[in-house]
């Protein structure tokens, strides 16, 4: 059911994303940012749902707060003219290796169970 | 169930707010700058300047509005008032002569391609349009009564300069590349005269540029977009 829906959603937004119209330069460096901000809290989602302690809530308001917040942090960094980008995309990078880290752990010990469990 | 419902639209609906921005950001991005430079400084001002380009079309656009509401108020007064028609009418006339009004009527559009490779040709500079050339084939067009004048969309006014300026030709202060498309409102027949034997055009030929001429009945040709100041000139008591 879950992953039909995403699958769905995955579909109709490349379709929606094709046909779009194009967004100005000027902005595309503001959606870059939310890209990567939402990518994060994805990772973010299916890291918890490993940890047993995913909260839609939470997920909900971190996907779009994280985005908005980097944009804010963006435009202010320009117009302080400090790439206040480049740290979100350092601490967003690394926050997604580290969920990445927690799935990559949670699937090889669930393997490694599984083997072990055959030798028995 | 229900809330199994409720977490698969919203994650459905998320995963299409993601995917969405990522397609509009990749073709965003395949539009804008299509050779990506590995360096730094080089990227950001590239960035700059199409952000300054976007700026500039933009209020460009707002002019224009400006302008066409401008264009319409003067016509609502002038209605009332006949002192004020006439002016009307000298200003649409001043502005016909000045290029700084759109225009259409017959003439001919002139089209100047590079040659192609060629091994008869000793001098590869032979096969270029050069500023010389547009400037001579201009020349003939005003001497064959050509009215108003245009290449490449850059209207031709009396303040018009055309240099060389490297691989491209500066027409009006702007960068203007080949292949150059001439178009002139006159008399089509005395236009088309230009490629008469032993004209310019068949000179251009004679070097291998490839030079067409076609005559048509329905040509516009833009304003000029530029701003034509007089500093130094003053009027004679």
């Amino acid at each position: 059911m879950i992953f039909i829906a995403i699958l769905i959603g995955c579909i109709l937004g490349a379709i929606l994303g094709m046909n779009a119209p194009m967004i100005s330069y000027t902005y595309s460096s503001y959606l870059a940012i939310a890209i990567i901000a939402a990518l994060d809290s994805v990772f973010g989602g299916i890291a918890s749902v490993m940890k047993k302690n995913f909260d839609l809530k939470i997920f909900i308001s971190g996907f779009f707060g994280n985005a908005i917040l980097a944009i804010l942090l963006t435009i202010l960094g320009q117009k302080l003219n400090v790439d206040i980008y480049l740290a979100a995309i350092v601490v967003f990078v690394w926050r997604m290796f580290m969920n990445l880290g927690i799935i990559r752990r949670y699937y090889v010990e669930k393997w490694t169970e599984k083997l072990t469990k055959k030798e028995k | 169930m229900s809330n199994k419902t409720v977490v698969s639209v919203v994650l459905g609906f998320m995963c299409m707010a993601l995917t969405l921005g990522i397609c509009i950001q990749i073709r965003t991005v395949k539009n804008s700058n299509s050779t990506v430079s590995q360096n730094y400084e080089e990227n950001n001002l590239r960035a700059e300047v199409l952000k300054y380009k976007e700026r500039y079309d933009n209020k460009y656009r707002q002019l224009e509005e400006a302008e066409a509401q401008l264009e319409k108020i003067r016509e609502n007064v002038a209605e009332n008032d006949a002192g004020l028609e006439e002016a009307e009418n000298k200003i649409k006339k001043a502005n016909k002569i000045n290029g700084l009004s759109e225009v259409t009527g017959a003439g001919v559009i002139i089209k100047l391609e590079d040659g192609k490779k060629n091994p008869m040709v000793l001098n590869p500079s032979d096969l270029i349009v050069h500023d010389l050339d547009v400037l001579s084939v201009i020349n003939e067009l005003k001497n064959a009564g050509a009215e108003a004048i245009s290449i490449n969309d850059q209207r031709i006014v009396s303040t018009t300069a055309i240099s060389c300026g490297g691989n491209i030709i500066d027409i009006n202060g702007e960068r203007v590349g080949a292949p150059f498309t001439i178009k002139a409102i006159g008399l089509p027949e005395y236009l088309a005269g230009l490629s008469r034997v032993g004209g310019y055009l068949e000179l251009l030929q004679g070097y291998g540029i490839e030079a067409p001429l076609e005559k048509s009945n329905n040509i516009t040709i833009p304003k000029y977009n530029g701003v034509i100041n007089f500093k130094y000139m003053k009027n004679v008591k």
